[in-house]
């Protein structure tokens, strides 16, 4: 037919959604289902922390940089305290080490917990997101009892790491190992490994192909589940990581083959955590007695790190992928001269936003960061002709008159008026 | 490949000043640094990536130098190997030029990267293909770059300001 008419439908989701984490905002243009382009806004949440970390010390930017997130609040302070390690030269005691690696594998522990259970309910599952979040209250007590906050728990000290692990925290993190290994875990595998619902929504979902990880830089579970094996903790010796056998978890140690799909994404989590209780149990094996910092008091780290020259750079791998943190010394100063962060879920966005270009709308939920758009709400839908290129703006009245008139197509005894159900979003009438 | 054969592999193409650094962690760990000038950047980022096509392009790290600009990109090389190739090109521009090749058709993930750079130092990437704003909101006032240190930089009347920290001259009444 010569007069067709092309729709471009923009579906704004976000910045502020019912079921996004954070406000973030992605415009995903559709040409009938099929995605065209995905298009991210950032920065609804900017606090401006460089700007802010351009006037702190050494020592209170430790406090600022556990605050960037709070899942991962461990990993952006310990990345933060081993680029000034590596900037200034400071030897880190081995126990600290031990006493990091238990620290950062019970946070992944929970952070996957979250996530396992945030896919669950975005796939409909609330079960799963229950029994996985009450689970996760369990290491989140553990964190709570180490280091005396459920989140933000200040382990790090530039040198070391401020409080210890002691034979009753030992107790209750094998007693947490043990009811996670024989309650949680089967029942966790049973369901993200082996049902045939979860496998049937899950599968070539939001594929990733290998290509666009690598050439968009995606990380973590993101990459791994695309099969790019790297994993910070492998390939940059971190710590004492090598020591214990850490090893990048693809999802073709479990099911065989790797598709990049969420469903790989999610295998590469619970394999993780297994990894990491089993790196928990080798670090209490190998744990060494002695000190866990280099410096008694604080301020001699600022009294060594204002003679500190130099730049360093400090790497982790965070529940999430990558954290890189890149701190330059300012010589005479107890202020960094520079400090700049770089967060995961930054690549990862746009490795999934041009991987979604070409599939379905409803792959979209649990691609972006397992949410599920709630397009009822959406409070408008721009249509643009492509002939003539005039914009009309749809409100959600118009789109129920729509809807009517095909269904009136259908079943011409149809006779309803196009209401608005319920108060609706007030600022559709704003445009 | 080793930090060593990089470096020279690096070296015997380019003119560069570069080091290898070593931290103190247990399991020692090389870094190599390089420093390169803004004409022959773009032809260095080129030949690193036919050094190995799957590199993986991490952060860059702008920064205010005083009298220029400097940015620094993280790479990761050899990631399948154990120890991988941590490398750190550094280049450099001038503040009443401050233009830097963008690297979008090499590495496609770093125009995030310079559309943050752009807003926040206001280095112009040469031939960014998508140069607009990413974190700033679309109001805030044009020729201002939040993290400069000279006047182009936030205004002390602009931070006490709050509530519309970037309208000059206060809010509305």
């Amino acid at each position: 037919m010569n007069n067709r008419i092309e729709y471009w439908v923009k579906i704004p989701i976000g910045p502020i959604h019912p079921a996004l984490e954070e406000p973030e905002k992605f415009i995903i243009t559709l040409d009938g289902e099929r995605i065209i382009n995905v298009d991210v806004k950032l920065g609804y949440n900017l606090r401006g922390l460089e700007w802010i970390a351009m006037r702190r010390n050494y020592i209170q930017l430790m406090y600022l940089a556990e605050r960037i997130c709070g899942i991962c609040s461990f990993s952006h302070n310990h990345t933060y305290t081993r680029a000034v390690e590596e900037m200034a030269g400071i030897e880190v005691p081995e126990r600290a080490e031990y006493i990091r690696v238990i620290v950062g594998e019970l946070e992944r522990i929970h952070s996957h917990l979250l996530n396992l259970g945030v896919v669950g309910h975005a796939i409909g599952y609330d079960t799963v997101l229950h029994m996985s979040w009450l689970a996760r209250e369990k290491v989140m007590d553990i964190l709570e009892a180490i280091g005396g906050n459920r989140v933000n728990y200040a382990m790090n000290t530039i040198g070391g790491v401020r409080r210890d692990i002691e034979e009753k925290h030992k107790r209750a993190i094998l007693d947490m190992i043990a009811y996670y290994k024989n309650e949680i875990m089967p029942k966790i595998e049973e369901i993200f490994l082996y049902d045939p619902t979860v496998e049937a929504r899950l599968r070539d979902a939001g594929v990733i192909p290998k290509r666009i990880a690598i050439e968009y830089s995606a990380q973590g579970p993101t990459a791994r589940g695309s099969g790019v094996k790297k994993d910070v903790r492998y390939n940059e010796k971190l710590g004492v990581y090598p020591d214990l056998g850490v090893k990048p978890i693809t999802p073709k140690e479990f099911t065989g083959v790797i598709k990049g799909d969420v469903f790989d994404r999610m295998v590469v989590r619970v394999g993780e955590l297994w990894q990491s209780m089993e790196l928990i149990e080798r670090a209490f094996d190998q744990m060494p007695e002695g000190k866990i910092k280099a410096f008694a008091k604080d301020n001699l780290i600022l009294l060594k790190l204002k003679k500190a020259d130099g730049e360093g750079i400090g790497r982790y791998e965070a529940p999430r992928g990558e954290v890189i943190h890149y701190v330059r010394a300012n010589p005479g100063k107890d202020i960094p001269s520079k400090w700049k962060a770089r967060e995961p879920t930054f690549p990862n966005l746009f490795a999934v936003a041009r991987a979604l270009v070409g599939e379905q709308l409803a792959d979209v939920p649990v691609a972006i960061a397992s949410i599920d758009p709630c397009l009822s709400c959406t409070d408008r839908v721009a249509v643009i002709d492509a002939r003539t290129g005039k914009r009309k703006i749809l409100m959600e009245k118009d789109l129920l008159r729509a809807s009517i008139e095909k269904t009136r197509e259908i079943n011409p005894k149809v006779s309803v008026k196009p209401e608005v159900v319920g108060i609706g979003c007030p600022r559709g009438d704003l445009l | 490949m080793t930090p060593e054969e990089f470096l020279e592999r690096i070296k015997e193409k380019f003119e560069v000043d570069a080091r290898i650094s070593e931290n103190k962690m247990p399991h020692p760990r090389k870094r190599v640094w390089i420093n390169v000038d803004r004409a022959k950047f773009k032809e260095l980022m080129k030949f690193i990536k036919e050094t190995d096509p799957k590199a993986q392009f991490s952060i860059i790290i702008g920064e205010d130098r005083g009298d220029y600009l400097s940015a620094e990109y993280h790479l990761e090389l050899f990631y399948e190997q154990e120890p991988s190739l941590s490398v750190i090109v550094a280049t450099a521009c001038p503040k009443d030029d401050p233009k830097i090749p963008s690297l979008g058709d090499v590495f496609p993930s770093s125009v995030s990267y310079e559309r943050e750079n752009k807003e926040f130092l206001g280095i112009e990437f040469e031939g960014i293909p998508d140069p607009r704003r990413l974190f700033l909101p679309d109001d805030f006032p044009e020729g201002i770059y939040p993290l400069r240190r000279d006047d182009k930089g936030i205004k002390p009347e602009m931070v006490k300001n709050a509530g519309h920290p970037y309208r000059l001259g206060g809010a509305k009444k």
